[in-house]
Protein backbone atom coordinates (compact mmCIF):
# COMPACT_ATOMS: atom_id res chain seq x y z
CA UNK A 1 0.00 0.00 0.00
CA UNK A 2 2.68 2.53 0.56
CA UNK A 3 4.45 1.43 -2.59
CA UNK A 4 1.36 2.30 -4.44
CA UNK A 5 1.32 5.67 -2.47
CA UNK A 6 4.70 6.66 -3.15
CA UNK A 7 4.24 5.50 -6.82
CA UNK A 8 0.90 7.56 -6.92
CA UNK A 9 3.00 10.34 -5.64
CA UNK A 10 5.62 10.24 -8.32
CA UNK A 11 3.54 10.01 -11.08
CA UNK A 12 1.56 13.04 -9.95
CA UNK A 13 4.63 15.03 -9.36
CA UNK A 14 5.56 15.01 -13.62
CA UNK A 15 4.40 17.40 -15.07
CA UNK A 16 3.62 15.60 -18.11
CA UNK A 17 1.52 13.74 -16.81
CA UNK A 18 -0.70 16.63 -15.84
CA UNK A 19 -0.10 17.30 -19.99
CA UNK A 20 -1.40 13.58 -20.64
CA UNK A 21 -4.56 14.08 -18.69
CA UNK A 22 -5.51 17.37 -20.19
CA UNK A 23 -4.87 15.83 -23.25
CA UNK A 24 -7.21 13.01 -22.60
CA UNK A 25 -9.92 14.84 -21.47
CA UNK A 26 -9.40 17.88 -24.28
CA UNK A 27 -8.91 15.45 -27.55
CA UNK A 28 -11.67 13.97 -27.37
CA UNK A 29 -14.08 16.39 -26.02
CA UNK A 30 -13.10 19.25 -28.72
CA UNK A 31 -13.30 16.66 -31.29
CA UNK A 32 -16.71 15.80 -30.14
CA UNK A 33 -17.89 19.25 -30.30
CA UNK A 34 -16.46 19.87 -33.18
CA UNK A 35 -17.80 16.90 -35.19
CA UNK A 36 -21.15 16.87 -33.29
CA UNK A 37 -21.74 20.63 -34.53
CA UNK A 38 -20.93 19.12 -38.21
CA UNK A 39 -23.96 16.86 -38.02
CA UNK A 40 -25.61 19.17 -36.31
CA UNK A 41 -25.07 21.54 -39.75
CA UNK A 42 -25.93 18.60 -41.73
CA UNK A 43 -29.17 17.75 -40.01
CA UNK A 44 -30.63 21.09 -40.18
CA UNK A 45 -29.58 21.16 -44.03
CA UNK A 46 -31.39 17.81 -44.18
CA UNK A 47 -28.46 15.92 -45.53
CA UNK A 48 -28.44 13.37 -43.11
CA UNK A 49 -31.59 12.34 -40.23
CA UNK A 50 -29.81 10.94 -37.38
CA UNK A 51 -26.35 11.02 -35.74
CA UNK A 52 -24.41 8.06 -36.16
CA UNK A 53 -24.67 5.21 -33.71
CA UNK A 54 -20.60 6.14 -33.16
CA UNK A 55 -21.12 9.82 -31.91
CA UNK A 56 -18.63 10.47 -29.29
CA UNK A 57 -17.22 6.60 -29.05
CA UNK A 58 -15.07 7.50 -32.19
CA UNK A 59 -14.02 10.80 -30.37
CA UNK A 60 -12.95 8.65 -27.27
CA UNK A 61 -10.85 6.32 -29.46
CA UNK A 62 -8.25 8.97 -30.19
CA UNK A 63 -8.19 10.31 -26.79
CA UNK A 64 -6.10 7.27 -25.79
CA UNK A 65 -3.08 9.45 -26.31
CA UNK A 66 -3.59 10.89 -22.86
CA UNK A 67 -3.30 7.55 -21.88
CA UNK A 68 -0.40 6.57 -24.00
CA UNK A 69 1.85 9.49 -22.93
CA UNK A 70 0.74 8.36 -19.07
CA UNK A 71 1.83 4.93 -19.62
CA UNK A 72 5.41 5.65 -21.15
CA UNK A 73 6.36 8.37 -18.62
CA UNK A 74 5.07 6.57 -15.94
CA UNK A 75 8.03 4.30 -16.75
CA UNK A 76 10.82 6.63 -18.40
CA UNK A 77 10.68 8.77 -16.66
CA UNK A 78 12.43 6.15 -13.97
CA UNK A 79 15.26 5.70 -16.56
CA UNK A 80 15.70 9.35 -17.25
CA UNK A 81 19.76 10.30 -16.54
CA UNK A 82 19.67 13.60 -14.59
CA UNK A 83 22.68 16.42 -16.15
CA UNK A 84 25.86 15.12 -14.83
CA UNK A 85 26.45 18.01 -12.32
CA UNK A 86 23.28 16.98 -10.08
CA UNK A 87 24.99 13.47 -9.82
CA UNK A 88 24.08 12.15 -13.24
CA UNK A 89 21.72 9.91 -11.45
CA UNK A 90 18.13 7.63 -12.37
CA UNK A 91 15.27 7.47 -10.31
CA UNK A 92 15.08 4.01 -10.86
CA UNK A 93 18.37 3.21 -8.66
CA UNK A 94 16.45 5.25 -5.75
CA UNK A 95 13.02 3.19 -6.60
CA UNK A 96 14.71 0.04 -6.16
CA UNK A 97 16.95 0.93 -3.15
CA UNK A 98 13.05 2.23 -1.13
CA UNK A 99 11.09 -1.06 -2.91
CA UNK A 100 14.02 -4.01 -3.13
CA UNK A 101 11.60 -6.27 -4.71
CA UNK A 102 11.39 -5.70 -8.46
CA UNK A 103 7.71 -7.36 -8.78
CA UNK A 104 6.24 -5.73 -6.20
CA UNK A 105 7.95 -1.86 -7.70
CA UNK A 106 6.21 -3.77 -10.60
CA UNK A 107 2.77 -4.35 -9.61
CA UNK A 108 2.14 -0.77 -7.44
CA UNK A 109 3.24 1.10 -11.02
CA UNK A 110 1.09 -0.60 -13.28
CA UNK A 111 -1.70 -0.77 -10.55
CA UNK A 112 -1.19 3.06 -10.28
CA UNK A 113 -1.16 3.77 -13.74
CA UNK A 114 -4.51 1.50 -14.26
CA UNK A 115 -6.51 3.61 -11.32
CA UNK A 116 -4.97 6.82 -12.92
CA UNK A 117 -6.35 5.81 -16.60
CA UNK A 118 -9.75 4.63 -15.32
CA UNK A 119 -10.10 7.93 -13.77
CA UNK A 120 -9.07 9.60 -16.73
CA UNK A 121 -11.08 7.08 -19.12
CA UNK A 122 -14.43 8.17 -16.72
CA UNK A 123 -13.83 11.59 -16.71
CA UNK A 124 -12.64 11.68 -20.37
CA UNK A 125 -15.82 9.82 -21.30
CA UNK A 126 -18.89 11.76 -19.28
CA UNK A 127 -17.02 15.06 -20.32
CA UNK A 128 -17.43 13.84 -24.02
CA UNK A 129 -20.58 12.49 -24.14
CA UNK A 130 -21.65 15.53 -22.27
CA UNK A 131 -19.91 17.71 -24.67
CA UNK A 132 -22.29 15.37 -27.47
CA UNK A 133 -26.00 16.09 -25.68
CA UNK A 134 -25.51 19.69 -25.31
CA UNK A 135 -24.38 20.30 -28.71
CA UNK A 136 -26.79 18.18 -30.53
CA UNK A 137 -29.21 18.26 -28.06
CA UNK A 138 -32.62 16.18 -28.82
CA UNK A 139 -30.98 15.12 -31.72
CA UNK A 140 -28.13 13.24 -30.05
CA UNK A 141 -28.59 9.48 -29.87
CA UNK A 142 -29.68 9.00 -26.41
CA UNK A 143 -28.04 7.41 -23.92
CA UNK A 144 -29.94 4.12 -22.49
CA UNK A 145 -28.67 0.65 -21.17
CA UNK A 146 -27.19 -0.13 -24.05
CA UNK A 147 -24.59 2.31 -23.39
CA UNK A 148 -23.52 1.05 -20.17
CA UNK A 149 -21.53 -1.81 -21.28
CA UNK A 150 -20.07 0.38 -24.21
CA UNK A 151 -18.64 2.64 -21.95
CA UNK A 152 -17.54 0.35 -19.84
CA UNK A 153 -15.76 -1.34 -23.30
CA UNK A 154 -14.24 2.81 -23.23
CA UNK A 155 -12.97 2.58 -20.05
CA UNK A 156 -10.83 -1.33 -20.35
CA UNK A 157 -9.97 0.37 -23.81
CA UNK A 158 -7.80 2.90 -22.32
CA UNK A 159 -6.42 1.44 -19.19
CA UNK A 160 -5.12 -1.65 -21.32
CA UNK A 161 -3.80 0.89 -24.14
CA UNK A 162 -1.84 2.67 -21.14
CA UNK A 163 -0.60 -0.87 -19.86
CA UNK A 164 0.14 -1.75 -23.32
CA UNK A 165 1.91 1.43 -23.68
CA UNK A 166 3.73 0.63 -20.41
CA UNK A 167 4.58 -2.72 -21.30
CA UNK A 168 6.46 -1.92 -24.09
CA UNK A 169 8.87 1.09 -22.59
CA UNK A 170 9.80 -1.19 -19.71
CA UNK A 171 11.30 -2.85 -22.53
CA UNK A 172 12.99 -0.21 -24.54
CA UNK A 173 13.50 2.07 -21.54
CA UNK A 174 13.20 5.15 -23.40
CA UNK A 175 10.25 7.37 -24.26
CA UNK A 176 10.69 8.37 -27.71
CA UNK A 177 10.17 5.54 -29.88
CA UNK A 178 7.02 4.03 -28.06
CA UNK A 179 5.16 7.50 -28.08
CA UNK A 180 6.04 7.57 -31.37
CA UNK A 181 4.99 4.45 -32.72
CA UNK A 182 1.37 4.36 -30.85
CA UNK A 183 0.87 8.44 -31.41
CA UNK A 184 1.34 7.19 -35.11
CA UNK A 185 -1.07 4.56 -34.63
CA UNK A 186 -3.78 6.88 -33.27
CA UNK A 187 -4.23 8.90 -36.21
CA UNK A 188 -7.11 9.12 -38.56
CA UNK A 189 -6.16 6.16 -40.56
CA UNK A 190 -4.21 3.35 -38.13
CA UNK A 191 -1.67 1.26 -39.37
CA UNK A 192 -3.09 -1.49 -37.99
CA UNK A 193 -6.54 -0.39 -39.86
CA UNK A 194 -4.68 -0.92 -43.27
CA UNK A 195 -2.83 -3.97 -41.95
CA UNK A 196 -6.92 -5.38 -42.06
CA UNK A 197 -6.72 -4.14 -46.10
CA UNK A 198 -4.05 -6.77 -46.46
CA UNK A 199 -4.96 -9.82 -43.96
CA UNK A 200 -7.85 -10.31 -41.63
CA UNK A 201 -5.81 -11.56 -39.03
CA UNK A 202 -4.96 -7.90 -38.43
CA UNK A 203 -8.41 -7.53 -36.86
CA UNK A 204 -7.23 -9.15 -34.18
CA UNK A 205 -4.09 -6.99 -33.22
CA UNK A 206 -4.87 -5.31 -29.46
CA UNK A 207 -6.09 -1.98 -31.01
CA UNK A 208 -8.90 -3.32 -33.80
CA UNK A 209 -9.74 -5.71 -31.68
CA UNK A 210 -9.85 -3.67 -28.24
CA UNK A 211 -11.96 -1.11 -30.07
CA UNK A 212 -14.63 -3.44 -30.74
CA UNK A 213 -15.74 -3.29 -27.22
CA UNK A 214 -17.29 -0.26 -27.65
CA UNK A 215 -17.34 0.86 -31.79
CA UNK A 216 -20.63 -0.38 -33.03
CA UNK A 217 -19.77 0.14 -37.37
CA UNK A 218 -16.05 -0.14 -38.37
CA UNK A 219 -15.71 1.62 -41.99
CA UNK A 220 -15.20 -0.91 -45.10
CA UNK A 221 -14.73 -3.95 -42.34
CA UNK A 222 -16.85 -7.01 -42.90
CA UNK A 223 -15.18 -9.16 -40.34
CA UNK A 224 -17.34 -9.24 -37.05
CA UNK A 225 -16.16 -9.71 -33.48
CA UNK A 226 -18.52 -8.97 -30.73
CA UNK A 227 -17.37 -6.95 -28.44
CA UNK A 228 -16.58 -9.67 -25.53
CA UNK A 229 -14.54 -11.65 -28.11
CA UNK A 230 -12.40 -8.00 -28.35
CA UNK A 231 -11.81 -7.27 -25.22
CA UNK A 232 -10.82 -11.03 -24.02
CA UNK A 233 -8.27 -10.89 -27.58
CA UNK A 234 -7.29 -7.24 -26.34
CA UNK A 235 -6.73 -8.99 -22.50
CA UNK A 236 -5.09 -11.29 -23.97
CA UNK A 237 -2.44 -9.52 -25.94
CA UNK A 238 -1.77 -6.84 -22.53
CA UNK A 239 -1.21 -10.07 -20.45
CA UNK A 240 1.53 -11.53 -22.73
CA UNK A 241 3.51 -8.09 -22.94
CA UNK A 242 3.05 -7.55 -19.34
CA UNK A 243 4.64 -10.73 -18.31
CA UNK A 244 7.28 -10.86 -21.08
CA UNK A 245 8.07 -6.83 -19.84
CA UNK A 246 7.79 -8.45 -16.15
CA UNK A 247 10.50 -11.17 -16.28
CA UNK A 248 12.63 -8.79 -18.56
CA UNK A 249 12.75 -6.04 -15.45
CA UNK A 250 13.49 -8.74 -13.00
CA UNK A 251 16.13 -10.14 -14.73
CA UNK A 252 17.63 -7.38 -16.59
CA UNK A 253 20.28 -4.83 -14.81
CA UNK A 254 18.34 -1.92 -13.84
CA UNK B 1 62.28 41.31 -27.03
CA UNK B 2 59.16 39.25 -26.05
CA UNK B 3 56.47 39.14 -28.61
CA UNK B 4 53.07 40.42 -27.95
CA UNK B 5 50.56 37.97 -28.38
CA UNK B 6 47.50 39.65 -30.51
CA UNK B 7 44.10 38.74 -30.44
CA UNK B 8 43.05 35.71 -32.98
CA UNK B 9 40.66 37.64 -35.00
CA UNK B 10 38.76 36.09 -37.69
CA UNK B 11 36.31 37.41 -40.66
CA UNK B 12 32.25 36.62 -40.07
CA UNK B 13 32.69 34.60 -42.87
CA UNK B 14 35.01 32.27 -41.91
CA UNK B 15 32.98 32.51 -38.31
CA UNK B 16 29.98 31.01 -40.17
CA UNK B 17 31.83 27.86 -41.72
CA UNK B 18 33.46 27.12 -38.29
CA UNK B 19 30.10 27.01 -36.70
CA UNK B 20 28.73 25.24 -39.68
CA UNK B 21 31.76 22.71 -39.43
CA UNK B 22 30.69 22.14 -36.03
CA UNK B 23 27.15 21.52 -35.97
CA UNK B 24 28.09 19.11 -38.58
CA UNK B 25 30.48 17.20 -36.82
CA UNK B 26 27.58 17.11 -33.88
CA UNK B 27 25.18 15.84 -35.74
CA UNK B 28 26.74 13.06 -37.53
CA UNK B 29 28.75 12.12 -34.80
CA UNK B 30 25.34 11.37 -32.44
CA UNK B 31 24.29 7.50 -32.92
CA UNK B 32 21.26 8.43 -32.81
CA UNK B 33 21.26 10.48 -35.51
CA UNK B 34 21.55 7.28 -37.87
CA UNK B 35 19.52 5.51 -35.84
CA UNK B 36 16.70 7.06 -36.44
CA UNK B 37 17.18 7.64 -40.27
CA UNK B 38 18.11 3.72 -40.57
CA UNK B 39 14.87 3.47 -38.51
CA UNK B 40 12.95 5.50 -40.96
CA UNK B 41 14.16 4.39 -43.36
CA UNK B 42 13.45 0.50 -42.60
CA UNK B 43 10.01 1.48 -41.77
CA UNK B 44 9.34 3.19 -44.79
CA UNK B 45 10.12 0.07 -46.72
CA UNK B 46 7.61 -2.18 -44.36
CA UNK B 47 4.90 -0.23 -45.17
CA UNK B 48 5.81 0.50 -48.52
CA UNK B 49 5.41 -3.48 -48.69
CA UNK B 50 2.29 -3.71 -47.23
CA UNK B 51 0.86 -0.47 -49.17
CA UNK B 52 2.16 -2.67 -52.03
CA UNK B 53 0.13 -5.58 -51.20
CA UNK B 54 -2.64 -4.11 -50.60
CA UNK B 55 -2.77 -2.38 -54.00
CA UNK B 56 -1.82 -5.99 -55.76
CA UNK B 57 -5.17 -6.92 -53.87
CA UNK B 58 -6.82 -4.13 -55.70
CA UNK B 59 -7.87 -2.09 -52.21
CA UNK B 60 -6.00 1.19 -52.81
CA UNK B 61 -8.14 1.96 -55.62
CA UNK B 62 -5.11 3.24 -57.63
CA UNK B 63 -2.51 1.23 -59.21
CA UNK B 64 -0.28 3.87 -59.80
CA UNK B 65 3.33 2.94 -58.28
CA UNK B 66 4.12 6.71 -57.30
CA UNK B 67 0.90 6.99 -55.16
CA UNK B 68 1.10 3.78 -53.43
CA UNK B 69 4.83 4.47 -53.37
CA UNK B 70 4.32 7.61 -51.67
CA UNK B 71 1.29 6.80 -49.51
CA UNK B 72 3.81 5.42 -46.48
CA UNK B 73 5.63 8.37 -46.32
CA UNK B 74 2.36 10.16 -44.54
CA UNK B 75 4.14 7.32 -41.73
CA UNK B 76 7.88 7.77 -42.16
CA UNK B 77 7.45 11.34 -41.57
CA UNK B 78 7.66 10.78 -37.77
CA UNK B 79 11.22 9.46 -37.79
CA UNK B 80 11.97 12.84 -39.13
CA UNK B 81 10.15 14.75 -37.02
CA UNK B 82 12.25 12.77 -34.48
CA UNK B 83 15.57 13.63 -36.25
CA UNK B 84 14.70 17.05 -35.85
CA UNK B 85 13.69 17.11 -32.46
CA UNK B 86 16.60 15.40 -30.99
CA UNK B 87 18.99 17.29 -32.96
CA UNK B 88 17.60 20.14 -31.19
CA UNK B 89 17.47 18.80 -27.40
CA UNK B 90 20.04 16.99 -27.49
CA UNK B 91 21.85 19.82 -26.49
CA UNK B 92 19.79 20.23 -23.59
CA UNK B 93 20.87 16.49 -22.53
CA UNK B 94 23.43 16.39 -19.90
CA UNK B 95 25.21 19.73 -20.96
CA UNK B 96 26.26 19.78 -24.21
CA UNK B 97 24.63 23.44 -24.40
CA UNK B 98 26.98 25.25 -21.96
CA UNK B 99 30.06 23.70 -23.92
CA UNK B 100 28.40 24.97 -27.51
CA UNK B 101 27.87 28.32 -26.19
CA UNK B 102 31.28 28.77 -25.03
CA UNK B 103 32.66 27.81 -28.44
CA UNK B 104 30.04 29.64 -30.13
CA UNK B 105 28.89 32.94 -28.26
CA UNK B 106 26.66 34.31 -31.14
CA UNK B 107 23.82 32.44 -30.60
CA UNK B 108 21.62 33.40 -33.69
CA UNK B 109 24.34 32.14 -35.65
CA UNK B 110 24.53 28.79 -33.75
CA UNK B 111 21.09 28.38 -34.14
CA UNK B 112 21.17 29.19 -37.40
CA UNK B 113 24.60 26.76 -38.90
CA UNK B 114 22.73 24.19 -36.62
CA UNK B 115 18.85 24.04 -38.69
CA UNK B 116 21.82 24.65 -41.92
CA UNK B 117 23.52 21.60 -41.31
CA UNK B 118 20.37 19.62 -40.54
CA UNK B 119 19.11 20.72 -43.80
CA UNK B 120 22.36 19.13 -45.50
CA UNK B 121 21.82 15.91 -43.57
CA UNK B 122 18.35 15.63 -44.06
CA UNK B 123 18.03 16.25 -47.86
CA UNK B 124 19.41 13.03 -48.98
CA UNK B 125 18.26 11.55 -46.33
CA UNK B 126 14.71 12.59 -47.53
CA UNK B 127 15.20 11.86 -51.34
CA UNK B 128 16.80 8.35 -51.01
CA UNK B 129 13.41 7.46 -48.14
CA UNK B 130 11.07 9.14 -50.61
CA UNK B 131 12.52 7.17 -53.39
CA UNK B 132 13.08 4.05 -51.61
CA UNK B 133 9.28 3.16 -51.41
CA UNK B 134 8.43 4.06 -55.05
CA UNK B 135 11.16 2.27 -56.78
CA UNK B 136 9.92 -0.75 -54.36
CA UNK B 137 6.64 -0.71 -55.52
CA UNK B 138 7.11 0.15 -58.79
CA UNK B 139 9.58 -3.20 -58.94
CA UNK B 140 6.72 -5.15 -57.37
CA UNK B 141 3.95 -3.83 -59.25
CA UNK B 142 5.64 -4.39 -62.46
CA UNK B 143 3.62 -4.11 -65.87
CA UNK B 144 0.56 -4.56 -63.44
CA UNK B 145 1.44 -0.44 -62.70
CA UNK B 146 -0.47 2.66 -64.47
CA UNK B 147 2.35 4.31 -66.45
CA UNK B 148 3.15 7.73 -65.02
CA UNK B 149 5.60 10.28 -66.69
CA UNK B 150 8.90 10.67 -65.84
CA UNK B 151 8.42 14.57 -65.33
CA UNK B 152 5.72 13.60 -63.08
CA UNK B 153 7.60 11.43 -60.88
CA UNK B 154 10.42 13.92 -60.84
CA UNK B 155 7.99 16.35 -59.30
CA UNK B 156 6.24 14.56 -56.42
CA UNK B 157 9.54 13.20 -55.34
CA UNK B 158 11.18 16.45 -55.27
CA UNK B 159 7.49 17.74 -53.59
CA UNK B 160 8.27 14.64 -50.74
CA UNK B 161 11.75 15.55 -50.65
CA UNK B 162 11.20 19.17 -50.02
CA UNK B 163 8.44 18.13 -47.55
CA UNK B 164 10.11 16.15 -45.63
CA UNK B 165 13.46 18.25 -45.16
CA UNK B 166 11.24 21.35 -44.38
CA UNK B 167 9.05 19.43 -41.45
CA UNK B 168 12.09 18.31 -39.88
CA UNK B 169 13.23 21.98 -39.68
CA UNK B 170 9.83 22.81 -37.99
CA UNK B 171 10.41 19.98 -35.57
CA UNK B 172 14.42 21.40 -34.69
CA UNK B 173 12.68 24.74 -34.31
CA UNK B 174 9.76 23.61 -31.90
CA UNK B 175 12.21 21.39 -30.26
CA UNK B 176 14.87 24.25 -29.68
CA UNK B 177 12.00 26.17 -27.88
CA UNK B 178 10.63 23.14 -25.94
CA UNK B 179 13.99 21.96 -25.00
CA UNK B 180 12.60 18.41 -24.03
CA UNK B 181 12.66 15.66 -26.03
CA UNK B 182 9.66 13.84 -24.93
CA UNK B 183 7.83 17.16 -24.74
CA UNK B 184 8.50 18.39 -28.12
CA UNK B 185 7.62 15.13 -29.44
CA UNK B 186 4.52 14.38 -28.00
CA UNK B 187 3.45 17.65 -29.05
CA UNK B 188 4.44 17.73 -32.43
CA UNK B 189 3.25 13.90 -33.39
CA UNK B 190 0.01 15.23 -31.71
CA UNK B 191 -0.30 17.40 -34.12
CA UNK B 192 0.98 15.65 -37.49
CA UNK B 193 -1.17 12.35 -36.60
CA UNK B 194 -4.12 13.80 -34.41
CA UNK B 195 -5.01 17.24 -34.37
CA UNK B 196 -4.17 18.20 -37.83
CA UNK B 197 -5.94 15.42 -39.81
CA UNK B 198 -9.21 15.87 -37.95
CA UNK B 199 -8.53 20.02 -38.45
CA UNK B 200 -8.39 18.93 -42.09
CA UNK B 201 -11.37 17.23 -42.45
CA UNK B 202 -13.46 19.94 -40.36
CA UNK B 203 -12.50 23.25 -41.40
CA UNK B 204 -11.51 25.22 -44.32
CA UNK B 205 -9.14 27.23 -42.95
CA UNK B 206 -6.94 24.36 -41.52
CA UNK B 207 -5.57 23.83 -45.58
CA UNK B 208 -3.20 26.56 -45.02
CA UNK B 209 -1.76 24.92 -41.65
CA UNK B 210 1.77 23.44 -42.19
CA UNK B 211 0.77 19.59 -42.51
CA UNK B 212 -2.18 19.91 -45.17
CA UNK B 213 0.02 22.76 -47.17
CA UNK B 214 2.83 20.13 -46.96
CA UNK B 215 0.77 17.60 -48.29
CA UNK B 216 -0.28 19.38 -51.27
CA UNK B 217 3.31 19.94 -52.17
CA UNK B 218 3.00 15.84 -52.95
CA UNK B 219 -0.28 14.38 -52.28
CA UNK B 220 -3.03 14.13 -55.15
CA UNK B 221 -5.49 16.36 -53.57
CA UNK B 222 -9.41 16.22 -54.94
CA UNK B 223 -9.99 18.99 -57.66
CA UNK B 224 -11.19 22.34 -56.78
CA UNK B 225 -10.87 25.70 -57.49
CA UNK B 226 -10.02 26.29 -53.62
CA UNK B 227 -7.41 24.03 -53.21
CA UNK B 228 -3.84 24.70 -52.51
CA UNK B 229 -1.42 23.76 -55.49
CA UNK B 230 2.07 22.14 -54.76
CA UNK B 231 3.30 25.60 -55.86
CA UNK B 232 1.78 27.60 -53.20
CA UNK B 233 1.90 24.96 -51.14
CA UNK B 234 5.65 24.87 -50.51
CA UNK B 235 5.56 28.65 -50.33
CA UNK B 236 3.67 27.87 -47.13
CA UNK B 237 5.46 25.12 -45.35
CA UNK B 238 8.68 27.53 -46.31
CA UNK B 239 6.91 30.60 -44.70
CA UNK B 240 5.53 28.46 -41.80
CA UNK B 241 9.29 27.27 -41.39
CA UNK B 242 11.18 30.46 -41.58
CA UNK B 243 8.47 32.08 -38.82
CA UNK B 244 9.01 29.07 -36.90
CA UNK B 245 12.64 29.25 -37.01
CA UNK B 246 12.60 33.39 -35.97
CA UNK B 247 10.36 32.38 -32.89
CA UNK B 248 13.18 29.96 -32.08
CA UNK B 249 16.10 32.03 -32.82
CA UNK B 250 14.28 34.93 -30.61
CA UNK B 251 13.94 32.99 -27.90
CA UNK B 252 16.97 31.14 -27.83
CA UNK B 253 18.81 34.83 -27.78
CA UNK B 254 16.43 36.18 -24.78
CA UNK B 255 16.48 32.98 -22.59
CA UNK B 256 18.47 31.49 -20.46
CA UNK B 257 20.29 28.51 -21.50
Amino acid sequence: MRTLAAEASKLASLPSVWIALAAGVLVPSVIAGITASATLGAITRGAKTLAGVDTGYQELAFGVVGVIILGVVGISSEYFTESAESGGGRQVTTSLTAVPSRLRFLLAKISTIAITSALLAITAAATTMGVVQVVLGERAPALGADDVPRLVGVVCYWVYTALLAFGITVLTRHGVIPLAVLIANTSVVTVTYLLTKITPLANYLPDMAGVRMFIRKLADNTVEISPLTGGLVMTAWVTVLLVIAAIAFTRRDA
Amino acid sequence: MTTIPTLATRTHAREAAQALAAELSKLLSLPATWLTLGGTLAVNLILATAFTIAGLQGSTGTKSALDIGLASISYAQAGFVILGVLAACSEYTGGQIRTTLTAMPRRALQLSAKHLALAIVVLPAAAITAASGVVLTAAALGDAAVPVTSGHVAAALSGVTAYLALTTLISAAVGALVRQTLAAVVILLGYFFIVGPLLRDHTPAAKYLPDSAGFAMWFPVADNASAVTPAQGALLLTAWTIVLIAVALLGYRRRDS
